[in-house]
């Protein structure tokens, strides 16, 4: 699941209250059908994790990750571990506060994929890194939901990453889910219309979500192209992004 | 757990080398009989784990830990084990380095002087250790190490002003029977006061937010 919004629109502190890193929400979270305010422990064995800010001790070197991960998980695969590190070319006995930012990235992903977790959660995980990277990255994430047994859930800016590997996607503002959908929903069913403002008049209020007006015309979210299209006579249909969907839901007005 | 262990040693291996010097260089000092080989070192030692703290603070750790398998409390735990491993080595070397260097110095050797020195140092440094480590996990580094020094301070003037107003003598006096038992004594206080400690800090850690 993709989860996307704005800067400041409650993210990271989901992630943080899914991860038992803050205590005060209300409401449940449950992961594999447990309470994580009960039963973490159970949960921690299983998953995999990438926050936003960078988060080993940047003294330490890959080497030490593997040594120090190897005696924390049950199921740590040295074998996998350095498999990924030789892929990404990344150096074995470098201190961390040697490397890249994007290179220390591609280590906090493999840290959370080296011990086999069937649930990733992951804070912006493609942020910082090149295009090939995050291609790579993209490609590993691929693999690992290609099973069907595992899952991901994966906050981001760059939404065409999501576009490339969510299943659905959820779209936060303000601390409130705005819509989730499937993300074939929202890229073949969503779409944007470009009108004058004569055209915009004459759409009726119920059959466009929010729109947004530019210097030289309106935009109008809808959610179902093929019902607007019988409807109404406008040709600037254009399929809708998650970022034009973004876009229009925090900007636009109803 | 072990992994947090090892990952604290792993943290301080660049220290060993500094912590190697300082112990040849105080040791050829005890040797001239110009310094006291005891207190220093296994002092340092829990500096150095102290410092761990503040990597861990900086590079945002512990929000990450909490995500580990039973992260909030292994962390914890391993840390006081860390540290304690920590001044039981350093305790050990420099105990075996003053048994070495008074024999050599004098041919014979005080055992019960050198032992209740190691068991005096063992005792301030995990005392250090327990105040630091609840102030540590509730306040952060920074603010723990001026809350210390505060409270040590403060200790420090309440102690001169009761000890103008009564003999502190007499309230020595009145431990003196207990000096026999001081072997035993010790050792079940830092035990209680580690739990104590262990406790404090690890309910901090379970509730704190990152």
């Amino acid at each position: 699941m993709g989860f996307i919004g704005e800067n400041g629109a409650g993210k990271t502190t989901t992630i943080k209250a899914i991860l038992d890193i803050i205590k005060e929400f209300s409401g449940d979270i449950k992961i594999f059908g447990l309470d994580v305010k009960k039963e973490m422990s159970k949960v921690q064995e299983n998953i995999g994790v990438v926050l936003d800010d960078m988060f080993f001790p940047e003294i330490l070197t890959p080497n030490d990750l593997n040594t120090v991960m190897k005696g924390i998980y049950k199921n740590w695969d040295s074998n996998l571990y350095f498999k990924y590190l030789q892929e990404f070319s990344l150096p074995k006995d470098k201190q961390i506060k040697i490397l890249s930012k994007g290179m220390r990235k591609k280590l906090e992903i493999i840290v959370s994929l080296s011990h086999h977790p069937k649930f990733l959660i992951l804070d912006e995980p493609t942020s910082g890194l090149d295009p090939i990277a995050r291609n790579d990255v993209i490609k590993i994430f691929q693999d690992f939901i290609e099973n069907g047994e595992c899952s991901i859930f994966f906050s981001s800016h760059i939404t065409t990453d999501l576009e490339h590997i969510a299943d659905y996607i959820t779209f936060i503002n303000n601390g409130e889910i705005v819509l989730s959908k499937t993300c074939d929903e929202l890229l073949n069913d969503y779409a944007v219309v470009k009108c004058t403002e004569k055209e915009f008049k004459m759409i009726d209020k119920n059959d466009y979500m929010k729109y947004l007006k530019t210097n030289h015309e309106y935009e109008c979210l809808i959610e179902n192209k093929k019902t607007f299209k019988i409807k109404y006579k406008i040709t600037t249909i254009d399929n809708a992004s998650l970022e034009s969907i973004m876009l229009i839901m925090i900007k636009g007005e109803k | 757990m072990l992994g947090l262990i090892k990952k604290d040693f792993l943290m301080i291996k660049s220290n060993f080398k500094t912590l190697a010097i300082i112990f040849v260089v105080y040791a050829v000092m005890a040797f001239q009989g110009q310094m006291d080989l005891s207190f220093i070192l296994p002092f340092m030692s829990v500096m150095i784990m102290i410092s761990t703290f503040s990597y861990e603070e900086f590079n945002k750790w512990n929000a990450y830990a909490c995500t580990l398998p039973n992260g909030r409390e292994n962390t914890v735990k391993a840390k006081y084990i860390s540290t304690i491993l920590m001044i039981v080595i350093v305790t050990f070397i420099v105990t075996i380095t003053t048994f070495l260097i008074t024999y050599t110095k004098d041919n014979t050797i005080n055992y019960e002087s050198i032992l209740s020195t190691m068991l005096g140092t063992f005792f301030a440094t995990v005392l250090l250790q327990s105040f630091m480590y609840p102030a540590i996990y509730k306040l952060g580094v920074e603010k723990a190490r001026i809350g210390i020094f505060v409270v040590v301070f403060g200790l420090g003037i309440i102690g001169a002003l009761v000890s103008k107003i009564y003999d502190l003598k007499k309230v020595l006096a009145l431990l003196k029977p207990l000096e026999n038992y001081v072997i035993f004594i010790i050792p079940i206080f830092m035990i209680v006061m580690l739990y104590i400690s262990y406790t404090i800090s690890k309910k901090t850690n379970l509730k704190k937010e990152f």
